[in-house]
C-alpha cells in the first residue's frame, strides 16, 4: 500500500506541476523582470513601437465587484476611443495603441499579488486597481521590480509618499483631502457652529477627522462638542447617534464608509427629531443608494465632496465630456448601463492622465514614464468639475487632491461656494 | 477496437507494479522526486516558481484541514483563521526584527495554542456543533485584526519582506522562496504522512468512524479530537509563515470567512483524507482563479463554481481518486469481456483490502 501510495503521490505532483506549467503558459527563458537592470535606455517590457500594454488587478467578483468593474471599464473605454482614433502619440514621436489587461482579484490581497506576478513581465505599467489591501499586497514587490503602480484607486496616503513609494502614485484624493475641504468651507462661513463627529475607528475614519480638524483648528467659530467612533463591524450606530443628538450640535461630520449604516444613521436622527447639517464622505453620499432611502431631504443640508461630473445629473446631460464619455463607455468599455459608481468616471480620468504622461515621456522606459507622470500640473481632465485639477507634482498628495464641496438638492448635488 | 489499448494498458500496469516491488525502485523514486524538486526552481521561469510556491502555501493549509476533517472527521470551518494568525505573528516578528527561527517557532506555537484552547471547548460538542464553533473563528478574526491595530496594522495590514535570497547564493528571490516553501512544506507533508499512517492516524480513523467503538477500544474521542484540531492549527500556522514568505503581506482580508470555505472546497476537491489530495487541493485553490482569469476576468466566480460542480459530479472522491477511478473503469471494461481480470485482481485487493481511505473519502462528500 505504501508503494502504491508513493507512486500516486509522485503522479499527483507530476500532475500538479504539469498543470502549473500549462496554466502559466510556460513563461520561457525571459527573465527580464528578475534582474531588473536592463540595458540603459532599452525599452521596458510591455511596450513596442506600435503598442503599449497596461495591467490592472481589481475586484471583478465579490462584494466590491461593482466599483471594481468600473475601474476597468472607464480606462478601457478611454483608450478604446483613442485607439479607434489611431492611438496615442508618445513623447518619443511614436504613435502607439494602448491595450488593457485586467484580472480579477476578488478583493483578496493574495490573489492581487498573484495577478501582479502574472502581469509584471508583460505589461508596461500597472494602473487603476481598486482597494487598499489589494494594492498594498504587491506594493513592496512593485518597488523591488521597479514596475509603476500608477494612478490607483485608494485613499491610502502611503501611495502618495514619494520617498516611501517611489514607483507608486494614488489617483483619488486621500481621506484627509475630503475632510479638509469641508472643514475649510465650514470655517469660512463666519457663523458659529457646533460640530459633532462620528467616525469609523480605523485609518479611514481617522484620516477624515484629521483633515477636518486641521482645517478648523484656527477657526474660532467652530466648536467640536462631541466626538464618537464606531467599529467597521458594528451593525448599528443608534447609540452613538442618540448620544450625539444630546449634544445639540447643528453640524454632524460623519466619516462612515458603510452605506447601510449611513442610511440608518440618517433615519435614527430623524426619529430623534435631530436635524443637523451632515457631512458625508464621497463614497457614501450617493443620492440614490443613501440619501433617498435615508430621507436626506428632511435635513437642512447634506454636504459631500466631489471632483467628477455626475453623468446622471440633469445639469450635465448636454455636457460635451459626459456625452463622449457615456458613448465610449458603451462602445468600448463593455459597460452598457449608466455608470452606478463614480469609479467609472475616475477611471476615465485615469486614462486621460496616463495619456498626458505618455505624451511627455521621452523614452519607452518605465523610468521615463514615472518622471513624466510626476510632472503633470494643472491638467483639467475630462469630466473634472471646475476648480479641480490633476496635479502630480506635490509630494505627499495623490494625483487629484483638489475637491469641491457639494450640497444635496433633493435629486443630485450642486457645487456650493459657502456653507448655508 | 477498444480492447487493444485497454489490454496494453493493463499489461503495462502489471509490469509497472512488479517494477514497483523492487527495493531499489522504492528508494529511487522518492530520491528522484527530491532531485526534481531541487532542480525545478532553477530551470523554471519566475512566474512558474511563484505559482508553485503559492501552491505550496495553500497545500500546507489544506493539509492541516485534512488532518482534522479528512482524517479525524471533525468539520472545521476556521482553518483560514490559523493561517491568518501565523501570518500576523510572522509579520509582527519580522517587523520587530526578531530572530527568524524564533519567529517561525512562534508562528507555529501561537496558532497551535489558540487551536488547543478552542478545541478544548469545541471538541466537547458533537457533530456539526463543532462546525458552528469553528465558523466563529474567521468571523471573530477579521474584526479582531482590525481592532488590534497596534499589532496588526489595522485594516491597512502589515508588509514584511524578509525572504530575499541571501547574498552570494546566486539565487533569485523567487527561487529562494520556492526552496523555503519546498523544505518547510515538504517536511510538514512528510511528518503528517507519518502521523496519519501510524498509531494516531488509526485512532483518528476510528474516532471518525464511530466514537463509541473508539471509546470501547480505550481511545478517548475527546482527546484525539483535540489533538487533531491542535495539529491542524499548528499546520495552519506553518502555512501562515509560508504565506508571509511568498506573499509578504497580510491584512484582515487574509482571513475572511470566504477563504475558509474556499479552503474547504479545495480539500474536498483535492481528496479528503489524502496526502496527495492536499497537494492537489492547494493547486486547485491557486490555479483555478488564474485559469478563470484567463478565460474571462469578469466571470471568475461563475466559472469557479462550474469547475467545482463538474469535479464533484465526475470525481466525488476528489482529484486524488482520479487514478483509482481510471483503473476501475479499465477493470470494468476488462470484466465485461471476461479477460484481463486475473491481471487486475491483485491490485483490486490491494486497493480495497488494505486501504482504509477510499470509503472515507466518499463518505466525506456527504458530511
Amino acid at each position: 500500500m505504501n508503494r502504491h501510495f508513493g507512486a500516486r503521490r509522485a503522479l499527483g505532483i507530476a500532475v500538479a506541476s504539469a498543470l502549473a506549467v500549462a496554466v502559466t503558459g510556460c513563461g520561457g527563458g525571459d527573465d527580464a523582470g528578475r534582474s531588473g537592470d536592463a540595458a540603459e535606455g532599452a525599452p521596458s517590457p510591455g511596450i513596442t513601437d506600435t503598442s503599449v500594454t497596461l495591467g490592472i488587478t481589481t475586484p471583478l467578483s465579490g462584494s466590491t465587484a461593482g466599483p471594481g468593474t468600473c475601474t476597468v471599464a472607464g480606462v478601457t473605454a478611454y483608450f478604446g476611443m483613442k485607439n479607434a482614433e489611431g492611438g496615442v502619440e508618445f513623447g518619443d514621436g511614436k504613435t502607439r495603441t494602448v491595450e488593457i489587461e485586467a484580472l480579477d482579484d476578488g478583493y483578496d490581497p493574495q490573489q492581487a499579488k498573484a495577478n501582479y506576478d502574472q502581469l509584471k513581465d508583460d505589461v508596461f505599467a500597472m494602473t487603476a486597481g481598486l482597494g487598499t489591501p489589494t494594492n498594498r499586497a504587491w506594493r513592496d514587490a512593485a518597488i523591488a521590480d521597479e514596475v509603476p503602480q500608477a494612478l490607483i484607486m485608494t485613499g491610502d496616503p502611503l501611495f502618495s509618499d514619494t520617498e516611501e513609494s517611489p514607483w507608486q502614485l494614488g489617483f483619488v484624493p486621500v481621506y484627509q483631502n475630503e475632510g479638509e475641504a469641508f472643514g475649510e468651507l465650514l470655517a469660512a462661513s463666519g457663523e458659529d457652529h457646533k460640530v459633532a463627529i462620528l467616525s469609523q475607528n480605523d485609518d479611514y475614519g481617522a484620516g477624515y477627522v484629521e483633515g477636518f480638524k486641521s482645517a478648523v483648528e484656527d477657526a474660532d467659530n467652530i466648536e467640536i462638542v462631541d466626538e464618537l467612533t464606531y467599529e467597521a463591524t458594528d451593525t448599528s450606530v443608534d447609540a452613538q447617534i442618540t448620544e450625539l443628538a444630546a449634544s445639540n450640535a447643528d453640524v454632524i461630520f460623519n466619516a462612515m464608509s458603510l452605506v447601510p449604516l449611513v442610511v440608518s444613521a440618517l433615519q435614527k436622527a430623524q426619529q430623534l427629531n435631530w436635524k443637523p447639517s451632515w457631512f458625508l464622505p464621497s463614497n457614501t453620499s450617493s443620492p440614490g443608494a443613501v440619501l433617498e432611502p435615508g430621507g436626506g431631504a428632511a435635513f437642512p443640508g447634506i454636504y459631500s465632496v466631489s471632483f467628477a461630473k455626475a453623468p446622471a445629473s440633469p445639469a450635465f446631460a448636454q455636457d460635451e465630456d459626459v456625452v463622449a464619455y457615456l458613448a465610449a463607455l458603451k462602445q468600448y468599455g463593455d459597460y452598457p448601463d449608466p455608470p452606478a459608481f463614480p469609479h467609472c468616471q475616475w477611471s476615465w480620468m485615469v486614462g486621460a492622465t496616463l495619456e498626458q504622461a505618455f505624451q511627455n515621456m521621452e523614452e519607452p522606459t518605465r523610468d521615463s514614464f514615472m518622471e513624466a507622470l510626476r510632472s503633470i500640473e494643472g491638467f483639467q481632465a475630462p469630466l473634472m468639475l471646475p476648480d479641480t485639477a490633476v496635479d502630480t507634482t506635490q509630494d505627499g498628495q495623490p494625483a487629484v487632491s483638489s475637491v469641491v464641496v457639494q450640497k444635496y438638492n433633493g435629486r443630485g448635488y450642486d457645487t456650493v461656494e459657502a456653507f448655508e | 477496437m477498444a480492447s487493444a489499448p485497454s489490454n496494453r494498458a493493463s499489461t503495462s500496469s502489471s509490469s509497472l507494479s512488479s517494477l514497483r516491488q523492487r527495493p531499489w525502485v522504492r528508494w529511487a523514486a522518492p530520491l528522484l522526486l527530491v532531485v526534481v524538486l531541487a532542480v525545478l526552481p532553477l530551470v523554471m521561469s519566475e512566474f512558474v516558481n511563484e505559482t508553485l510556491a503559492r501552491i505550496g502555501v495553500f497545500a500546507v493549509a489544506v493539509l492541516g484541514l485534512n488532518v482534522v476533517m479528512g482524517y479525524a472527521g471533525q468539520v472545521s470551518l476556521g482553518q483560514i483563521f490559523f493561517l491568518g494568525v501565523g501570518a500576523y505573528v510572522t509579520a509582527y516578528g519580522v517587523t520587530n526584527e526578531w530572530n527568524i527561527v524564533l519567529v517561525f517557532v512562534l508562528a507555529c506555537l501561537v496558532p497551535a495554542v489558540a487551536g488547543l484552547v478552542v478545541a478544548l471547548a469545541a471538541a466537547r460538542l458533537g457533530g456539526l456543533a463543532i462546525a458552528m464553533v469553528t465558523i466563529a473563528l474567521p468571523i471573530v478574526g477579521v474584526p479582531l485584526a482590525k481592532r488590534l491595530s497596534e499589532y496588526t496594522g489595522g485594516s491597512q495590514g502589515l508588509s514584511a519582506r524578509f525572504a530575499e535570497a541571501p547574498e552570494g547564493s546566486g539565487l533569485f528571490d523567487d527561487q529562494w522562496q520556492l526552496y523555503i516553501v519546498l523544505v518547510i512544506g515538504g517536511t510538514v507533508f512528510l511528518l503528517t504522512r507519518f502521523l496519519v499512517r501510524g498509531k494516531y492516524g488509526r485512532a483518528f480513523a476510528i474516532v471518525k468512524g464511530n466514537e463509541n467503538v473508539a471509546s470501547s477500544m480505550g481511545i478517548s474521542p475527546y482527546r484525539y479530537k483535540v489533538l487533531a484540531f491542535t495539529i491542524a492549527s499548528l499546520i495552519g500556522g506553518v502555512s501562515g509563515f509560508l504565506y508571509m514568505v511568498v506573499i509578504q503581506y497580510t491584512s484582515p482580508e487574509t482571513m475572511s470567512f470566504g477563504h475558509s470555505i474556499e479552503l474547504l472546497a479545495a480539500m474536498v476537491i483535492g481528496g479528503a483524507a489524502s496526502i496527495v489530495g492536499s497537494l492537489l487541493g492547494g493547486a486547485f485553490y491557486v490555479l483555478v482563479p488564474q485559469l478563470t482569469n484567463q478565460v474571462d476576468a469578469s466571470l471568475t466566480t461563475l466559472l469557479q463554481g462550474v469547475i467545482l460542480l463538474v469535479v464533484l459530479f465526475v470525481l466525488p472522491g476528489g482529484l486524488a481518486s482520479l487514478p483509482r477511478a481510471l483503473t476501475r473503469g479499465r477493470r470494468r471494461s476488462g470484466a465485461e469481456r471476461g479477460a484481463a481480470a486475473s491481471t487486475t485482481s491483485p491490485s483490486s485487493t490491494l486497493g480495497s483490502g488494505t486501504s482504509a481511505e477510499e470509503p472515507e473519502t466518499e463518505r466525506q462528500g456527504h458530511a
